[in-house]
């Protein structure tokens, strides 16, 4: 019972991670239809400030605190986000260039992150120092690192303000009106541009958050953005681009299948990584829409 | 007749040249040729019938794997390996795109690339068949007519892959069969109505490029007599797709013109700019679809369309 | 009057250029090219370059000291990426500017790659660090030597230094680096056919955010010590992260990967009282050489990667030095017959030896054990495997 404890800890754990990519994909996607490749790399690139804010390597003169460091990388992914937008987004959507277009844009934009991150960052795995410290704290049942209980503990406080953003505000409503019907958006008077700018300021956002949460974890490195963003893809599939409440979900069940099949499946562990691929393609092939349907489905 | 003197021509002069470089060179031409025979069925894929699929090197990978297994780990004749290995291709890709007829733009992006990934993992963990991450050596192509197929005297036969490729593709294009595609790439629900049977077009077009690609994976396996996984990688897909979308998507004369400049120009200025090629070619990727979203081959387009207007002014243009 | 231009003017100015010519003609004849593959972008950097850095600080301190045959070396450095295409064409690149032999410092399979372009040019090729089981069988390349310590000889090592733990059941934990891969798999035939019983066998697989179902898979098999094969930064951390967690206290065993001090950054404080193989034995006269002359070149402390690199130019040059030209067949015949040579690496007291049909030159007493003490690496605590 306590390896369960154990397990579930530390698979809501990863899966918060997933939850908090596939946000950031979703945050693009709802109002402007562009999927952005390029998160996971902007992940990496806010890694790696973690590291250059918080820690004394790569900048040793800089050592601060952990939540200073949190807000600055916040901030510097997102204008990271926001520029991109304006110079590579907006003027390929404005042009009514094919939504192609921009997709593939973010795949140069994706090279030139994973470049200027590894360049800058070098080839190491570098640590942040963990805000909590490790070691094992138990919670009744449930046992795993600070770092772990940190993790979720932000997942849920980025949902919920993702929740409240989206059901409560008004830039909230003005994205999903320009998600139904972007025309009748701009008719009705909505700053289209503004949206497109939040959207990718905000995903940046969560993206330079997942870099933080990760750096004082694992470290990090400069190779993690693909698979970060594989795997926040896969999480938007499974639980729906829809909702916020469905990237959460789907990063749960990522988390969670991934962790349960390493345990318990009874394959060899060399094929144990192919569990969430045959999940994404199971996905892609029977239910590419998610689990969760999009609000104004079925009104 | 006279078409077939072309072809000819071509393959006795692209084959020649490499008996003039240096091994350097050479291996570099080599490999230009295979890179470019891969850049010609993916533009068909991708830019012409408009699937991205991020399984095209996977193919390249699953041929170049079949033909050495089947030949040197299971013993089977060379022509048996062969044609095994494209009959293998063929119908892992139509395993591949007969499910995914559906999904569209970065989904199917997202499915082949899941399927590159498994076949990775799968190569990983096939032992001493696959030979796992230490790859597969040792092996070579029987000499023909007592000739060694090494060095330059290889060179014959990737310049007929890439003209058999190339020639295969062209006649693709020009045909209903390309219209139809463009069709499908342009406005599936439009080209249904047309009477365009959607879902077959693009699995036809997928198990065709595919197959071409293990094609081409089947010659690579014989330049270094060396495969292992790593050859088959992400990062390639990316090459692959910045060269079609810098050349110029959807011209047959863009995606080889994509290729020859990216892959020569790496190793070209690397003493310029070493390490920071990758970087470079983002930004000009990036550039081009901004401003330039016919490619490469669309600057040259309008400058040869304005020399025409210049030569006959006054005519409609 | 305007100044006539003299036949000896022209008889003069052709002397200077058929000097300069010969001069040019002669220099590059002055020097022996030696080229290097290495990996400054790719996953393998982060073991490659200060390889590579060992080799520089050789070349230097050879050329000081005259050189070879009386003529400087010259390093002729190629990057591959660590991948395998590139590496072959690089190799062809150094064989085509005329170097006398190859370095590779890069991945495995990149060496192997490179290898068929060494095999076909008939050019002297070794490996100073790579550790692939069989780099230096699998393709019969007469003209290559691995100088590096091979994954039996670390478990073999690894195994006389717990005799007397009397170890039954033990487990082998990695990620799926293709490194690690061939690491793990060395180590489990090893102890298998040493009637050891590997209960359990897991991969953390690269890009994973965390390792504890596979160690919490590993503590349900109850091993008595656990193996680490693994390579790459983030899932070495994850892999002690999870073991403190799950409050396992088998003893950890590592690779020579270990002897890269990297992991003391992301694994800080975690991994006190790990073993691990290394063929870098601080202690020993010849590596306090090293040390020094590493110290003053670069400033800070050397460890195994750069004696590698160290070692292997010095040992082309002593082969060199033997064949008495820069013939590359002659320079592979005295590789070939390396009798008890010995540098930087390896324990007190082992040498490196080759034959022609034996191409693997570490010695199999070669390997050390050391602990971490300290978020440090101690000194070695056993040699060889008696």
């Amino acid at each position: 019972m306590a390896e369960i404890g154990e397990l579930l800890v530390s698979a809501v754990a990863s899966g918060c991670i997933y939850g908090l990519m596939a946000l950031s994909y979703l945050l693009i996607i709802r109002p402007t239809g562009v999927i952005n490749f390029a998160l996971g790399e902007w992940a990496m690139l806010g890694a790696f400030a973690a590291v250059a804010l918080g820690s004394d390597l790569l900048v040793p003169a800089l050592q601060l605190p952990h939540f200073v460091s949190l807000v600055l990388v916040i901030v510097v992914i997102a204008a990271i986000g926001a520029l991109t937008e304006i110079l590579t987004v907006r003027p390929l959507i404005e042009k009514g260039a094919p939504l192609l277009s921009p997709v593939l844009a973010l795949l140069g934009v994706l090279v030139i992150s994973l470049q200027v991150g590894t360049l800058a960052g070098g080839t190491e795995a570098l640590p942040a120092p963990p805000p909590f410290g490790f070691r094992r704290v138990e919670l009744g049942v449930f046992a795993g690192t600070p770092q772990a209980f940190y993790v979720i503990a932000t997942a849920i406080v980025v949902f919920g303000a993702a929740w409240l953003f989206f059901e409560r505000t008004i830039w909230g409503k003005r994205f999903e009106a320009v998600a139904i019907n972007r025309r009748a958006a701009a008719l009705m008077g909505i700053n289209l541009r503004a949206v497109g700018l939040l959207a990718f300021g905000g995903a940046g956002a969560v993206c330079g958050i997942v870099g933080v949460l990760t750096s004082g974890g694992s470290g990090a490195f400069y190779q993690m953005g693909l698979p970060l963003a594989i795997q926040g893809f896969t999480a938007l599939v499974i639980g729906g681009v829809g909702r916020v409440e469905g990237a959460i979900l789907g990063g749960l069940i990522l988390g969670l299948v991934e962790a349960f099949a390493a345990r318990y499946l009874p394959i060899p562990s060399s094929l144990v990584l192919g569990v969430p691929l045959v999940l994404l393609i199971l996905f892609l092939l029977v239910r590419p829409t998610g689990l969760l349907r999009a609000r104004e489905d079925g009104i | 007749m006279r078409n077939a003197v072309c072809w000819g021509g071509a393959l006795v002069c692209l084959s020649a040249i490499g008996f003039a470089m240096s091994s350097y060179h050479l291996e570099l031409y080599q490999k230009l040729l295979l890179v470019a025979t891969l850049a010609v069925g993916f533009n068909f894929l991708f830019g012409i019938s408009g699937q991205i699929a991020f399984s095209h090197i996977a193919f390249y990978g699953i041929g170049a794997y079949a033909v050495v297994i089947l030949t040197f780990k299971l013993g089977l004749p060379l022509a048996v390996g062969i044609v095994g290995g494209i009959a293998v291709s063929a119908l892992l890709a139509a395993m591949v795109a007969i499910p995914t007829t559906r999904l569209e733009g970065f989904y199917l992006a997202l499915v082949t690339l899941a399927f590159a990934q498994l076949l990775l993992v799968a190569l990983g963990a096939g032992g001493e068949l696959t030979g796992e991450d230490e790859g597969i050596s040792g092996y070579g192509l029987p000499d023909f007519f007592d000739i060694p197929l090494t060095g330059a005297a290889y060179t014959p036969v990737i310049v007929f892959v890439l003209l058999m490729t190339l020639a295969v593709i062209l006649r693709l294009d020009n045909s209903y069969f390309g219209r139809a595609c463009r069709a499908v790439r342009d406005n599936p629900t439009a080209a249904s109505a047309m009477g365009i049977d959607v879902a077959r077009t693009k699995v036809i077009v997928f198990v065709l490029t595919s197959t071409l690609a293990a094609i081409a994976g089947m010659a690579y396996a014989f330049v270094n007599n060396f495969i292992s996984p790593p050859i088959f990688e992400l990062d390639r897909i990316f090459e692959l797709l910045f060269m079609i979308i810098i050349g110029g998507t959807g011209r047959h004369a863009g995606a080889i013109l994509g290729a020859v400049l990216l892959y020569s120009i790496q190793f070209l200025v690397e003493p310029l700019v070493g390490k920071f090629h990758p970087l470079i070619y983002g930004f000009v990727v990036v550039l081009v679809i901004l401003f330039l979203p016919k490619g490469l081959i669309g600057v040259w387009d309008d400058i040869v369309a304005r020399r025409r207007r210049a030569a006959a002014p006054g005519k409609p243009s | 009057m305007k100044n006539p231009i003299l036949r000896r003017d022209v008889f003069a100015g052709a002397v200077l250029v058929a000097a300069g010519l010969f001069a040019g003609a002669v220099q590059a004849a002055d020097t022996i090219k030696i080229g290097v593959i290495t990996d400054e972008t790719g996953r393998a950097a982060f073991y490659a370059k200060p390889v590579t850095e060992g080799v520089l600080l050789a070349a230097k301190e050879i050329n000081a000291a005259g050189g070879v045959l009386g003529k400087q070396i010259e390093l002729v450095v190629e990057d591959d990426g660590a991948k395998p295409d590139v590496s072959a064409t690089k190799a062809r690149k150094l064989v085509d500017e005329g170097v006398v032999a190859i370095i590779s410092n890069s991945s495995s399979p990149a060496t192997q790659q490179a290898q068929t372009v060494s095999l076909s040019t008939k050019t002297p090729h070794i490996t100073p660090a790579n550790s692939g089981e069989t780099l230096a069988t699998k393709l019969d390349n007469p003209y290559f030597f691995q100088l590096g310590p091979l994954a039996s000889t670390q478990i073999k090592t690894l195994m006389s230094y717990t005799r007397s733990k009397n170890l039954k059941r033990v487990a082998v934990v990695g990620d799926n680096s293709g490194l690690s891969k061939i690491i793990a798999g060395v180590f489990e035939k090893s102890l298998k056919a040493n009637g050891i019983e590997v209960v359990a066998s897991q991969i953390i697989p690269i890009g994973s955010r965390t390792g504890v179902p596979q160690m919490q898979k590993v503590r349900a098999a109850k091993p008595e010590a656990i193996f680490q094969a693994g390579i790459v930064g983030p899932q070495m951390a994850q892999f002690f992260q999870a073991y403190h967690q799950l409050g396992m206290k088998q003893p950890v065993l590592a690779s020579f990967n270990l002897s890269i001090p990297a992991y003391l950054k992301v694994a800080k404080d975690l991994m006190d009282g790990v073993a691990f193989i290394d063929a870098y034995d601080p202690d020993k006269e010849r590596t306090k050489t090293f040390i020094a002359a590493y110290q003053k070149e670069y400033g800070s402390v050397p460890f195994s990667l750069p004696g590698y690199g160290y070692d292997g130019l010095y040992f082309i040059v002593d082969a060199i030095k033997r064949a008495g030209s820069a013939d590359r067949e002659k320079i592979r015949a005295a590789m070939a017959s390396t009798k008890g040579w010995s540098g930087v690496m390896g324990a007190k007291g082992s040498s490196v030896n080759l034959s022609a049909t034996d191409r693997r030159g570490f010695d199999p007493e070669g390997a050390v054990v050391r602990l971490i003490r300290d978020n440090n690496h101690g000194p070695a605590v056993h040699s060889g495997t008696k």
